[in-house]
């Protein structure tokens, strides 16, 4: 069994994973218009400026969408199917959208809209941002 | 109405075998197809002096090596005899594969060259490629954003797509259902699609095993080994062929920016089909009610769901009803995928949409023929990630 893909940070991307190591969730953000880039870019993708920043966000947001996937054919993922996937619309700006799981127990309570939380996954060598349903 | 109008057309189409996986390099199936375009335009293979395909890898990681995963313009240069001089070619890497249809459409109109052969060969790799050989996986780029989470496969962002299209206008399966029992009945008709002999039911539809909820195996194109070819020339030579011609009316592609740039947001589907859909039927001086098929891509089934509202065959969050009631079979008021499409034919990747629409328009479509069919489009893509898409006409 081959274990879960191991992200590569670049020059671009690092403060993200650097971030998430101390269990915070930053995105990158243009000083010039506010606007939040993810995944982060060299130029923003509303105004084109090059003076952007990370910041922390509150982790907080909504599903925007789920699939349950079946096929054991995604790298790292073959023993683990079905899983779920979800797609996160994040509370600081609309269509600011982050994948994650969910464990599968969380089958049934699955909706688009739920509220959700991010959480940390120590995975080895990496820390990984999950988000999880955020009880009421 | 635009001046490019009726001054090219579609004169020849050939098959290869279609196969799960071919004894046969894809080259040879290529080299094969383009044999039979050639021959089915009544021409001889120097005749050909303009070449052009679309050569993408199934999938990305897929590999593109010449003859064994894509088929080249050169691959075809360098094994297929043709004119002494090839006056014209490209090789287009955005849309898919109307978009070199278009580019030869306007070589042709500007002189370039005077026979285009058009191809798309389409491979079916042995499972899917691994990242590394030990250890775990990595994930560089903008893999490292969806990878870790195991979210990469496509069939994946269409499942969320299709997810959020349910929520937004309470649709069902099925109208899933609806169109996969649809395209299989017309490939029961079709003696070159994949599911030629076999038949199926909504039953089946529903008992069939889940790929990415809430997609199923049936809402997936069948990936084949194959290739499609087509020879295109100028409405004045068209006349003096063997076949009847399909004329090009117009094409579009999607241009718009998209806002999220991401394949599997929903959102952008109208704004950036709709993009492609304006330019189609302006130059065609046509529009949908003036269609007499529709062939609309369904490499995933939720895609032609998606054209039939960003190209206005229905209203926005409507198209799930439009598939019921015998509306887009072969006898109904717009017939859909008439030949199967890429669920049931194959995963030719738009060359049998646009290869079907040329048959109905030239009375040649067989068993399927839609009596005195005199326009359909052929839309490929799906319409929030890209596409392009033709209007093909029996009179200029
Ligand atoms: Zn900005």
């Amino acid at each position: 069994m081959q274990a879960k893909p191991i992200p590569v940070p670049d020059e671009l991307t690092r403060p993200f994973w650097e971030a998430a190591r101390e269990h915070r969730l930053v995105v990158q953000r243009c000083i010039a218009c506010g606007y939040y880039n993810h995944p982060p870019r060299s130029a923003c993708d509303a105004c084109l400026a090059q003076q952007l920043r990370f910041e922390q966000v509150s982790g907080q947001g909504r599903i925007y969408s789920f699939t349950v996937m079946h096929q054991r054919d995604v790298p790292g993922f073959e023993a683990e199917a079905p899983f779920i996937n979800i797609v996160v619309e994040l509370n600081e700006q609309p269509m600011l959208l982050m994948v994650s799981n969910l464990p599968f127990s969380e089958r049934e309570r699955v909706r688009i809209g739920t509220p959700v939380k991010v959480d940390f996954e120590e995975r080895g060598e990496i820390v990984v941002p999950q988000f999880r349903i955020l009880d009421p | 109405m635009s001046s490019t109008r009726g001054r090219t057309a579609i004169v020849g189409i050939g098959y290869s075998e279609i196969t799960r996986r071919s004894e046969k390099p894809l080259g040879l199936l290529a080299v094969a197809a383009c044999r039979a375009a050639i021959d089915d335009a009544g021409l001889d293979p120097s005749q050909i002096d303009g070449l052009t395909t679309y050569p993408e890898s199934p999938f990305a990681g897929a590999g593109n090596r010449d003859g064994i995963d894509v088929v080249s313009v050169m691959y075809i240069v360098n094994h297929l005899p043709l004119a002494a001089d090839i006056r014209w070619y490209a090789q287009i890497e955005t849309g898919m594969i109307a978009s070199p249809i278009i580019e030869a459409a306007n070589a042709l109109i500007a002189g370039a060259c005077e026979y285009v052969l058009v191809w798309r060969a389409m491979h079916r790799p042995e499972g899917r490629p691994r990242v590394g050989t030990s250890g775990a996986p990595r994930a560089p780029g903008e893999a490292q954003f969806m990878a870790p989470w195991g979210c990469t496969s496509i069939v994946q962002w269409h499942a969320l797509a299709w997810q959020r299209y349910m929520h937004r206008y309470g649709a069902t399966r099925e109208a899933l259902a609806a169109l996969a029992v649809n395209s299989r009945r017309n490939a029961n008709l079709n003696p070159r699609a994949f599911f030629y002999t076999q038949p199926m039911t909504r039953d089946d539809y529903f008992n069939s095993r889940w790929i990415a909820e809430p997609l199923c195996l049936y809402d997936c194109d069948v990936p084949v080994d194959g290739c499609v070819a087509l020879v295109m020339t100028t409405a004045e030579r068209a006349r003096d062929l063997k076949n009847p011609p399909a004329y090009i009316a117009g094409w579009g592609q999607n241009t718009a920016p998209r806002r999220t740039l991401l394949h599997y947001a929903l959102d952008d589907y109208m704004e950036c089909g709709g993009s492609l859909a304006r330019k189609l039927w302006r130059s065609a001086g046509l529009g949908p009610a003036d269609m007499d098929a529709a062939e609309l891509y369904d490499g995933f089934n939720p895609s032609t769901l998606y054209w039939l509202e960003a190209a206005g065959f229905c209203r926005q969050g409507e198209a799930c009803i439009f598939v019921h009631d015998g509306r887009i079979a072969l006898e109904g008021e717009l017939p859909v995928n008439t030949f199967g499409g890429s669920l049931s034919e194959g995963r030719l990747h738009g060359m049998g949409h646009i290869a079907e629409a040329v048959r109905q328009v030239t009375h040649r479509a067989e068993q399927r023929q839609i009596k005195d069919a005199e326009a359909v489009c052929a839309i490929d893509g799906s319409p929030m990630l890209r596409g392009s898409g033709i209007v093909v006409t029996s009179s200029p």
